[in-house]
């Protein structure tokens, strides 16, 4: 069973077992032993090898929020089926999601245009903060969700392109 | 500075609404519950959670077309002061803080406004009208040369403000169309240029020049006067480091005055207030040169976000100054009487992700372990399990440090703002941490471009193998599925797992 968890723009892919005490956790070659032990305050011990770290940690869904030497980082975790579902869908630079709430200035492109990477294809508005959204690559829109003036959540599909066409 | 508790029970109100939210609602109902007066705030839906509704000992609901516009309605604020019998009205800062006609209708309807005069606000809002007025009253303002005051001699008194000169369309806004000159025989040529710019994006080729400072710094002074005749500063603050034209670290001292510049910009200050016959809490703000040369900015005719860095290292509490101003109190002390001792240094904790251009986050509030400690004060509207919308502006709160001296507050603002937990909502506090750290923050070398020219602390440094190893450790063992998957396993096998792969 393979999980991963995003963190910023990366994924990692990760496996938990059980060990004679606690778990084991495998990145890639490695073998960590880890465990976590949770007061009631919400402060945690993390055990990581021979270290033990002071976090704080948070789930809400499927993120995972953690405290960790001073700095607070977001984690989401992410569902095998919903990976495999990506997989067959396309990669993820198909989708393009709001990277804040807000309302859409305007649209430059439309369903069945061809756009080169880099390219505008619409303007957002968030707190009187104007932001472009431009192609991630090269490739054909496939759809677009929102008009002029409409508003949207955080990662709101906003636009989608074509799948690549995959090489035989 | 300590000044003796007044008496309320004389004053012409017993009762303040707070026409504002937030941490300023939290912060100015705190003085007036101090003083034992009745505080009343007003609120959206959207923040009906908050620290200030909870904390008033009354909240009255108000509505609009979006949360923000329920908070510019005067009208609905006065009726609702009104209907509470509030005596006085406190606009914080934003909103209707600095609206004349809002001023003129509290007092028309017979409650005390707590802010200047409806004249006062209406001068000092009028950028052009402010400055000739601090002109004329014999302060330094930014040379500068308006073609419409007489286009024939344009060229030649543009030439008079001297070099490096920066030639502004009098109808722009957001940089467009500025021209730099730093060589006058080049001034006419860059004159027709920034003209035709002017008239391509606004559709108006008037323009006008004014001295360019490179690498500016913006220092402020804050002033209280009573309206009856007295008015002093209270030093300055250094609020140099912006990002987006916003302020987001204040402090004061400032590093870059000596005692006696010290004085001159304080005094300057001073001098602007004591023309106006100024009532109220106010800052004046200047633009300050490398060299040591500053003028006259603006003048806010309110109490600023970063007052409390003023407040904790002069022991005066700017809101009940305020108050009893207010109240009709006179100042009742004088320059000499208003000391300082320390270094204070505030933070904006922002909700927003540095790396990605100092955009706003969101999120709900699942964790919130505000830092303790000596010399540690935050003040914030936010309270563990709400949530920060794009409703309103980004800021959820203001830690402000104090220490003995400059390098004593860095070092406890480092650990208080490591000890800040707050989880489901990204925020700048590592950002902060970084910019602290800066070797030129630390020189307290920074001008109001040094975030601009310095993108890289910004930046999301790279992640040590061994935090990354920790984060994926603490989220997988904090999910559900990922333990279940785990725990099917029996002992036996788990034993023998470490040499599947």
């Amino acid at each position: 069973m393979h999980h991963a968890f995003k963190l910023g723009d990366a994924e990692h892919n990760l496996e938990l077992s059980r060990s004679a005490s606690a778990y084991r956790l495998h990145l890639g070659e490695q073998v960590v032993d880890v465990d976590l032990k949770t007061g009631a305050d919400g402060r945690a011990w993390l055990t990581l090898g021979e270290r033990h770290i002071e976090v704080v940690i948070a789930t809400r869904g499927d993120d995972v929020f953690v405290h960790l030497d001073g700095e607070a980082y977001q984690l989401r975790y992410q569902h095998p089926l919903d990976r495999l579902a990506a997989q067959a869908g396309g990669s993820a630079e198909d989708h393009i999601r709001a990277p804040m709430p807000g309302s859409i200035v305007s649209v430059s492109v439309k369903a069945g245009d061809a756009v080169a990477k880099g390219q505008t294809l619409l303007v957002m508005e968030s707190m009187k903060m104007e932001t472009t959204i431009a192609a991630p690559r090269d490739g054909t829109v496939a759809a677009v969700t929102y008009e002029k003036g409409q508003t949207f959540d955080r990662d709101a599909l906003l636009l989608s392109l074509e799948p690549m066409e995959k090489k035989s | 500075m300590t000044t003796a508790q007044p008496d309320v029970s004389k004053w012409p109100f017993q009762s303040v609404l707070v026409a504002n939210r937030g941490e300023i609602a939290v912060r100015v109902l705190r003085t007036v519950q101090k003083l034992g007066l009745k505080g009343i705030v007003v609120y959206h839906a959207a923040d009906r959670g908050t620290a200030a509704v909870k904390m008033a000992d009354q909240a009255i609901e108000i509505t609009g077309p979006t949360p923000v516009a329920s908070y510019l309605d005067g009208a609905q604020i006065i009726a609702a002061a009104q209907a509470s019998g509030a005596g006085a009205i406190h606009p914080g800062y934003g909103f209707l803080s600095e609206n004349k006609g809002f001023c003129a209708a509290v007092e028309a309807a017979g409650i005390r406004f707590i802010g200047p005069t409806p004249e006062q606000i209406d001068l000092m809002g009028d950028k052009v009208r402010a400055r000739n007025f601090v002109e004329k009253a014999g302060f330094p303002v930014a040379p500068s040369a308006i073609e419409d005051d007489d286009p024939k001699t344009f060229v030649e008194r543009s030439r008079k403000v001297g070099a490096p000169l920066l030639i502004k369309p009098s109808a722009g806004g957001g940089g467009k169309g500025m021209r730099i000159v730093r060589d006058l025989t080049l001034l006419e040529q860059e004159i027709e240029r920034g003209r035709s710019e002017g008239q391509r994006y606004f559709g108006d080729g008037r323009l006008y020049c004014e001295r360019y400072i490179e690498n500016p710094r913006h220092i402020e002074v804050q002033v209280l006067g009573d309206g009856q005749g007295s008015v002093v500063h209270v030093f300055e603050r250094e609020c140099s480091v912006q990002r987006r034209f916003q302020k987001i670290v204040e402090e004061t001292p400032s590093p870059a005055l000596d005692a006696a510049l010290r004085e001159k910009i304080c005094e300057t200050a001073a001098g602007i207030a004591r023309s106006l016959n100024y009532r109220n809490a106010g800052t004046v703000e200047f633009i300050f040169g490398q060299g040591g040369e500053f003028y006259f900015l603006e003048m806010n005719t309110r109490l600023q976000v970063e007052h409390p860095v003023t407040e904790e290292i002069t022991g005066i509490d700017l809101v009940l100054q305020q108050l009893r101003v207010a109240a009709g109190e006179k100042l009742g002390y004088g320059q000499a009487d208003v000391k300082s001792s320390g270094h204070s240094i505030e933070f904006r904790i922002y909700a927003e992700d540095a790396a990605r251009g100092y955009t706003p986050t969101t999120g709900p509030i699942l964790v919130l372990h505000p830092p303790q400690g000596e010399g540690v004060r935050w003040d914030s509207g936010v309270l563990q399990g709400g949530e920060v919308t794009s409703a309103f502006d980004p800021m959820i709160a203001k830690l402000i440090i104090r220490g003995s001296d400059r390098n004593d507050a860095i070092a406890r603002a480092d650990k208080a703002l490591r000890e800040t937990v707050l989880l489901g909502c990204k925020t700048n506090t590592a950002f902060l941490r970084r910019l602290l750290q800066h070797p030129a923050f630390v020189a307290g070398d920074v001008h109001t471009g040094f975030l601009d020219a310095n993108p890289q602390i910004a930046a999301e440094p790279e992640m040590p193998a061994e935090t990354l190893q920790a984060l994926l450790g603490a989220a997988a063992l904090s999910t559900r599925p990922m333990r279940d998957v785990a725990d099917a396993v029996p002992d036996m096998h788990a034993a023998m797992g470490g040499w599947r792969n």
